[in-house]
């Protein structure tokens, strides 16, 4: 079934259509909600608002975008403005948001960590990257979408994005490279 | 070239580690879940739109007889509205009782028994 019958069926009240919208895109929404907001506690209601505004508003989706893109969308601005109504700090839309400038990554001076544990350890260092970082992490590596898309996701210009996401690949790099540098051995081995 | 392939090795490694799922869930009934909101949803939408034409089709009829009475048969309106302004109170309680009665048959009973149908599903 392609985006326009499945729309026309929602629109008619069909509640399986639903159903199968919501199941085809849940893991995206959750991704997009998950990685902004990183507070399992509210993923699940603020997956559900995104999903019910996604009703509401489904009978405005023209099929200029693909659906999986208009529906990311919903997820992004719900999830900011959750963060907006939580009064975080880490919103700022600067070129260079604080966590990246001078910053000092004391965690990795500590005991070395076991191989098994630097996924662990990597996937909490995404997690403590500005929002605008992770976003597009997530929707260009995680999701798959094109630059353009993501431009359409999130309102950034496709420079910022660009450079949004070659700093944060760089910062992740950096962490992954003093890992190994701690560890003494090589962590890629099973890349080699 | 050692520390070339440590690069390139870090890079795939990260790529790698960008395409794995985060640690957030959803319940497994989710879908289920978002699509009894929706039905809800719609048939509290469609029954209150059925509700605003039976009512706008009930004040229609009242108008015409009104225009029909008062242009073709020649009716007073003077003492109609004198008759409105001195019994306002059964006027309004008559007509908030037959829109309770029209609201609660086509809108609050339908939704309901739309409601205890899912449920039992």
């Amino acid at each position: 079934m392609d985006d326009a019958a499945l729309v026309q069926q929602i629109l008619n009240g069909n509640s399986n259509a639903f159903r199968f919208l919501v199941a085809k895109h849940q893991r995206l929404v959750l991704h997009v909600v998950g990685r902004i907001v990183q507070r399992q506690e509210d993923v699940e209601d603020i997956c559900q608002e995104v999903f019910m505004k996604v009703y509401s508003k489904i009978g405005k989706f023209r099929g200029e975008s693909k659906l999986s893109t208009w529906i990311a969308r919903i997820a992004y601005n719900t999830s900011i403005s959750y963060l907006r109504k939580e009064d975080r700090d880490e919103l700022s839309y600067d070129e260079r948001p604080a966590l990246v400038a001078g910053e000092t990554d004391e965690s990795t001076h500590r005991q070395p960590l076991e191989n098994v544990e630097v996924k662990k350890y990597l996937m909490l260092k995404i997690e403590e990257l500005p929002v605008q970082y992770r976003t597009v992490l997530t929707l260009f590596h995680l999701e798959q979408f094109s630059y353009r898309e993501i431009e359409e996701i999130t309102g950034m210009p496709e420079g910022t994005i660009k450079s949004y996401l070659s700093r944060a690949r760089k910062i992740l790099k950096e962490k992954l490279e003093k890992v190994a540098e701690i560890e003494k051995t090589n962590i890629f081995t099973e890349y080699a | 070239m050692l520390n070339d392939e440590k690069h390139t090795n870090a890079d795939k490694w990260l790529v790698d580690m960008l395409k794995s799922e985060p640690n957030f869930v959803l319940p497994d009934n989710f879908a289920d879940r978002m699509a009894e909101k929706m039905s809800r949803k719609f048939a509290w939408s469609l029954y209150l739109h059925e509700f605003a034409i039976y009512a706008g089709a009930i004040l229609g009829v009242i108008a015409v007889l009104a225009a029909v009475h008062i242009f073709l048969a020649g009716a007073d309106w003077k003492s109609w509205t004198k008759f409105a302004g001195e019994n306002i109170e059964i006027v309004v309680s008559t007509a908030f009782l037959l829109f309770f009665v029209l609201f609660t048959d086509r809108v609050l009973l339908r939704y309901f028994m739309h409601r205890s149908k899912i449920d039992s599903v």
